[in-house]
């Protein structure tokens, strides 16, 4: 037998054509006779549009047409729910944000497109934009707004969970806060359409090309069978790719008017205002414990933004339903609808900013008791799922607390704050819990045998950067026993069956085992060709006796390669399409686990907070590619530092406009920001998600990281931050 | 970006002929493209002057010589200055990326145009881009902007960091128009928004920067710039310090400081430096003397923290060029 290739550090199988630029993304399809769009958008944040006077536009030129809501492309509702807009650019004529697709202006060249755009004079009825939430965090308990019923758990006996707060030995209450934030996916958001007949063809940025499928058919009226969507590779999502933004069907709907294949692809500034956002969330949290430590209950009344042109908003204060033992826990959720774009799914949505609140407050309470935090943690451990009671189908957070803590040196940390100075830096330690939750779609994956000797595997899944090729090359390898190298994975095609999606941490649990199934189900399809196929060596015999192992069919002494094989009886490939069912299990809770401990340091004259240490221990099931699992998790830690200590979308309140809606000003980590990130996977397979047991790891990283930071910085500076990022301003009084 | 006519002339002379109204001149490129492709700036004449002999770094006359057109990077790099004036190689080195650094010239760096954000989005008011317009600034988004030079009509930051260093060293810039160069302390080059932020410095439509003059002293050697910034690199000053010092048995002989990020131009801080001289290189004497730093200071609602800030780092950077605590 070989060895298996799983859980061995693998390079990407795409990594060659992405560095050399080999890699074909959504902008790079040029079909003959390619038009280009190029979206108008709104100058105000909030009315109603009075006029646009296109006609210099239209005398602009190269210019073929302006679509604008006088004039608009037929687009039908939409009825799935992508997390992005509700409805169809240029439908009406109402403005609900600054930056709002307005016109859509098609010609020869982009630049024409884009000159052509600027000639269009639009005049609005304004109203003024709401930017903001109605008052200061602590008095937004109340907010008059669509808010949900709340998520109650109480323990017994208990008649309220206010009471049960008001009851505990110890009560503490804090407020926290966190801004707009931006994908920043390096790939701006493109889409590629050309028609042939009635026919479809989207090259299109997506985390699923099911998605932009369906979006596509329902708004544009076309038979689903007649699009075809194609996206192999993808620059970054990161949940800003999960929606079918503006461009999709612009450039679709477009490219059938005009007879011409269309190319439609966002500036920069436009993703900021087209393309999603996360959310605004305030947390008002109320803790109770008794004087050893031990919540007794929990309330966190969360309240999140939405745009008014779509319908998705963070569940930030869910995260605090499932983390820590309390017998009493609620949360409710407060809905603000504000005139800016559509917020939707960002990373761990709900989760990374819903850890910051949980695991800052945890670190609060347990220096109100003079516990460590660790302990603390501990304590509360949450042995069964803690809004259930039902069992977890694994978690070894205990194991990852403790291995993190004897490789980090925990037990070395200062009980004071502002204990360890380095020069003029003050030094500071901090942890933060990660929890994401875990599950298993359905998914079908062919694979094709070929007369090369390779072997395909191909599903409608994709590939954002996470390393899901690999995935499906390590895991095809595995079961038909070949090197990783004569497997190539095949992803971001509609016609291929339908896999998972990228999103929700759900491509490696759910695809994987389906890439299993089909890897097996091709080598009945290939020892029924050896016995039945009249060149074939095997031909006759019963095939019990063929066996299929290594690449090879073996039977009396005969081995054969299945590419001989397929060589010999002039056959090009055997395929076979295997399908891994959802999992249904009602009675365990389903998630990952793990633990990020960091150094801060913060310089006692200036303030600015610098990450300088950083270990995160992960408890994900199976890792498949030990390289690339390590890979997101380090990249999700270096968004995390982001989420913490820089990102911050500013709004122009007057306006609504995004003042640092641009790469210069909105700003993402650099690499002088980042320390070395050791990433630990404890590597045990849950043995309930399925036959692999891996769970998801995509966005588990990012959670508990802002929680860790903000509570390294307290002890470095006793300085408690509740508000992100954690600029040098709030931290210079220390 | 709107469509231009472009020249690309290989003397000054000739340069200066082709000026007209709606011509800007194009070295690096790195404002000027950056804001063609904003709608920022729409000149109607693109005059390309990297054909123009305006390279070399020399020390003569008791001055270091920069030609207008050398590049960022190989002025920091250049044994000269990183050895004389290691307050102008360090300022360089802490500006923009490795790419920009190796195409922005030393000219167009002093030239370079604010990052205030309304100034760069079109879609808003803005009195530098479009006088009368408004400044939302004073009342919006303002947590970067200045809090030293500021007025009603403006309170953009100058974005440059070696102007600081320069202005630190008492620099000058020798323009040259057609009727022949003139030589401006660069601190004096520089004007104040006023009611005017849309001009921001002395020189004509009809004139080009041809050389940076920077005087030797000892003072340059023991020289730092100290940048604080919300990320470790690629980012504009949240504040920057430029000093020069000259101690002798721990006492302050002489110094020169100026500061970025907090001033609607490189803001030369002539009251810490006399504060500084006769007293004890220490860090007692390093606070109270930055105390004089804020003085006029006008604080927006969200830049208030620049007003510490600013004192704190020119501490620091004293503290680090003297080598005392």
């Amino acid at each position: 037998m070989r060895a298996t290739p799983i859980g061995q550090p693998v390079d990407r199988v795409d990594g060659r054509i992405k560095v050399t630029g080999a890699a074909v993304y959504a902008a790079d399809n040029k079909p003959a006779g390619l038009t280009y769009g190029y979206i108008v958008t709104s100058t105000i944040g909030r009315g109603v549009i009075t006029g646009m006077d296109t006609a210099a536009a239209l005398a602009s030129p190269g210019v073929l047409a302006v679509y604008t809501p006088f004039n608009p492309l037929k687009l039908f509702a939409y009825v799935q729910n992508q997390n992005d807009e509700s409805a169809p650019p240029l439908q009406d004529k109402e403005v609900r944000f600054h930056g709002q697709t307005i016109g859509f202006v098609v010609a020869e060249t982009w630049e024409q497109a884009r000159d052509a755009a600027s000639l269009i004079r639009t005049t609005y009825q304004q109203q003024p934009p709401v930017t903001a939430f109605p008052g200061p965090p602590a008095a937004m308990e109340k907010a008059d707004t669509d808010a949900e019923g709340p998520d109650t758990v109480l323990a017994t006996g208990v008649a309220s969970v206010a009471q049960a707060v008001a009851a505990g030995e110890v009560t503490f209450t804090a407020s926290y806060s966190t801004p707009v934030q931006h994908h920043c996916a390096m790939e701006p958001h493109a889409t590629v359409a050309t028609w042939n007949g009635d026919h479809l063809t989207a090259y299109t940025v997506t985390q699923g090309a099911v998605l932009s499928v369906r979006r596509l058919s329902e708004t544009l009226g076309v038979d689903a069978a007649k699009i075809h969507v194609i996206s192999p590779h993808v620059g970054g999502g990161f949940g800003g790719k999960w929606g079918n933004w503006a461009q999709v069907p612009l450039a679709c709907a477009a490219a059938k008017a005009l007879g011409r294949p269309v190319k439609a692809v966002l500036t920069r500034e436009q993703v900021f205002t087209l393309a999603g956002h996360r959310p605004l969330t305030v947390q008002n949290l109320k803790m109770a414990c008794t004087a050893d430590g031990k919540l007794t209950a929990i309330t966190n009344d969360g309240i999140t933004s939405r745009g008014f042109a779509g319908s998705w908003s963070e569940s930030v204060a869910n995260w605090t339903l499932t983390t820590y033992a309390s017998p009493s826990i609620q949360v409710t959720k407060t809905i603000v609808p504000l005139n800016l774009g559509a917020a939707t799914v960002m990373r761990a949505p709900g989760e990374a900013n819903g850890s910051f609140a949980l695991e800052s407050a945890m670190d609060e309470l347990a220096e109100r008791l003079g516990l460590d935090p660790l302990e603390m943690r501990m304590k509360n451990y949450a042995t069964f799922v803690p809004n259930t009671g039902k069992p977890w189908s694994s978690k070894h957070l205990d194991e990852c607390y403790r291995r993190g803590a004897e490789e980090f040196g925990w037990s070395k940390r200062p009980k004071k704050v502002r204990a360890t100075v380095d020069g003029d830096w003050l030094v500071g330690t901090g942890m933060g819990t990660a929890t994401y939750g875990a599950s298993r779609g359905l998914a079908s994956i062919k694979v094709r045998l070929s007369a090369d000797g390779t072997a395909s595997v191909s599903g409608t899944a994709a590939d954002l950067g996470t390393g899901q090729y690999t995935v499906f090359a390590i895991l095809a390898a595995d079961v038909l026993g070949i090197p990783v190298d004569r497997v190539r994975p095949e992803l971001g095609d509609s016609t291929s069956p339908t896999a998972a999606n990228a999103g929700g941490s759900n491509s490696t649990c759910t695809n994987g085992p389906a890439v299993q199934v089909a890897a097996k189900a091709v080598q009945t399809e290939l020892v029924a060709l050896a016995v039945t196929n009249p060149k074939s060596p095997f031909h006759g015999k019963d095939p019990a006796e063929v066996v299929y192992r290594d690449g090879s069919v073996s039977s009396g002494g005969l081995t054969m390669s299945f590419g001989t094989l397929l060589t010999t009886c002039d056959v090009g490939s055997v395929e076979a399409v295997g399908t891994s069912p959802r999992l249904v299990d009602p009675e365990h809770g389903f998630r990952s686990f793990g633990v990020h401990f960091c150094e801060v340091r913060v310089h006692r004259w200036t303030g600015e907070p610098r990450v300088t240490r950083w270990l995160s221990v992960m408890d994900a099931g199976t890792i498949i590619n030990v390289k690339a699992a390590r890979s997101q998790i380090q990249g999700a830690v270096v968004m995390g530092i982001g989420q913490a200590l820089l990102e911050a979308t500013e709004v122009d309140q007057g306006t609504g406009r995004f003042a640092n809606g641009n790469l210069a000003s909105y700003l993402v980590p650099v690499h002088a920001d980042i320390p070395p990130i050791d990433v630990r996977f404890l590597d045990h397979p849950d043995p309930l998600i399925s036959g692999l047991g891996a769970k998801g790891i995509g966005e588990l990283g990012i959670v508990g990281v802002a929680g860790a930071i903000g509570n390294a910085v307290h002890h470095a500076t006793g300085v408690r931050v509740r508000e992100l990022p954690i600029t040098l301003e709030k931290l210079l009084g220390s | 970006m709107r469509a231009f006519d472009y020249a690309a002339p290989s003397s000054v002379d000739e340069a200066l002929r082709l000026t007209k109204p709606g011509s800007a001149f194009l070295a690096g490129g790195t404002t000027l493209v950056d804001l063609m492709k904003l709608d920022v700036l729409t000149p109607d004449h693109v005059i390309d002057v990297n054909r123009l002999p305006l390279n070399g770094i020399r020390l003569s006359d008791g001055h270091l010589r920069i030609g207008a057109l050398e590049r960022m990077s190989a002025v920091a790099a250049h044994p000269t200055v990183m050895v004389h004036f290691p307050v102008i190689s360090r300022a360089l080195l802490l500006s923009a990326s490795g790419q920009l650094r190796n195409m922005a010239s030393i000219g167009g760096n002093l030239l370079q145009r604010t990052r205030c954000d309304y100034f760069r989005d079109v879609t808003a008011p803005c009195n530098k881009r479009q006088p009368g317009s408004g400044c939302p600034a004073q009342t919006g988004v303002n947590r970067t902007h200045a809090i030293l030079g500021s007025s009603s009509s403006c309170a953009a930051t100058h974005a440059s960091d070696v102007a600081v260093a320069f202005v630190a060293l008492e620099a000058m810039v020798v323009v040259r128009g057609r009727g022949g160069d003139r030589i401006v302390p660069l601190e004096d080059f520089y004007l104040l928004p006023g009611n005017t932020p849309q001009v921001e410095n002395q020189l004509g439509p009809d004139e080009l920067i041809v050389e940076v003059r920077v005087p030797v002293s000892p003072l340059a050697r023991q020289s730092t710039y100290l940048k604080i910034r919300d990320r470790q690199s690629y980012e504009f000053a949240l504040t920057s310090v430029a000093v020069a010092l000259s101690l002798r048995r721990g006492v302050v002989l002489d110094a020169r400081i100026a500061a970025g990020g907090v001033g609607t131009k490189p803001w030369r801080l002539r009251a810490v430096e006399d504060a500084l001289k006769g007293n004890p290189a220490m860090e007692k004497t390093f606070s109270d003397a930055a105390e004089s730093a804020v003085d006029g200071a006008r604080p927006l609602a969200q830049n208030a923290f620049k007003v510490t800030l600013l004192k704190r780092t020119i501490v620091r950077a004293l503290i680090d060029v003297a080598g005392v605590r």
